[in-house]
């Protein structure tokens, strides 16, 4: 009775062990997807280009200029 | 070094929001954010105005000034721009601008916002120029590629102004001489003759 009580319990931790198993590797996962999703690091630029002026005066801006003065 | 500015000469504006429809085309600006929007006071009155309004690049922004991240920075011709990467969304920005300028992406019920957006002058954010990462965050960049807010670029009746201040103030200037103030607009007593002698 002992013996067949014990592996019913047997029965009983292993499928425990299998759901721990299986809880713990999804959750690894879970962690592990979002690493893997954000791919290499985006390029940024530095603190000097940040705030560098953008502003051109080319043809096309000399142009705006122009015809806004009509 | 140019500083960059938007005027909108509200004599001329027309109030037809295809500045608003090119921003939120060029940038692909997210539902709910308008960049750009039209206003206007005394709606179908005498001496209705329609303004054209979106960030004004403040000199001292108080955006900036309230943000609790700083994540603003201004470039050196004048743009105010900010770091999404850095933005957490409180809304203080948003209380703090004159214009209503900062914008948020999302509503719910425990008040989660959304990174903020807002007008760039087109001139993209911190990441690299001209990239789709900035594209994607930022919208296009159009001061890189040696243009200027596409808003002012395609007003029909050129009342958005923008680009450097000294130049763009010169022309204002030199429409108000030719034309004079309010119902003396140059034009105005060709369409609407002279009320007053009426």
């Amino acid at each position: 009775m002992a013996s067949e009580k014990s592996g019913k319990d047997a029965v009983g931790t292993g499928r425990r062990g299998f759901l721990r198993v299986l809880g713990t590797t999804a959750a690894g996962a879970a962690v592990a997807v979002p690493l893997v999703a954000a791919g290499p690091a985006e390029a940024k630029e530095s603190e000097a280009d940040r705030v560098k002026a953008r502003y051109k005066e080319t043809d096309h801006v000399k142009t705006y200029y122009r015809t806004n003065r009509y | 070094m140019a500083r960059m500015k938007f005027l909108c000469d509200a004599e001329r504006c027309i109030e037809c929001n295809a500045c608003v429809t090119a921003c939120k085309n060029e940038h692909e600006v997210p539902w709910g954010i308008n960049r750009r929007r039209v206003v206007t006071i005394k709606d179908g009155e005498p001496g209705e105005r329609s303004i054209s309004m979106a960030c004004m690049h403040c000199t001292d922004a108080p955006c900036a000034a309230v943000c609790p991240v700083d994540c603003f920075y201004t470039t050196a011709d004048g743009v105010v721009l900010h770091s999404k990467d850095l933005c957490i969304g409180c809304g203080y920005c948003f209380y703090a601008c004159p214009f209503g300028a900062p914008q948020y992406p999302q509503t719910s019920n425990f008040g989660s916002r959304g990174k903020m957006d807002k007008c760039t002058f087109c001139a993209g954010g911190p990441e690299d120029d001209i990239t789709p990462v900035e594209y994607q965050k930022y919208g296009s960049n159009r001061l890189a590629e040696g243009k200027l807010p596409l808003c002012a670029e395609m007003c029909s009746t050129k009342a958005l102004l923008a680009g450097d201040g000294d130049i763009i103030a010169a022309i204002y200037k030199e429409r108000v001489v030719k034309r004079g103030y309010g119902t003396g607009a140059w034009g105005w007593s060709v369409a609407y003759k002279d009320s007053s002698a009426a």
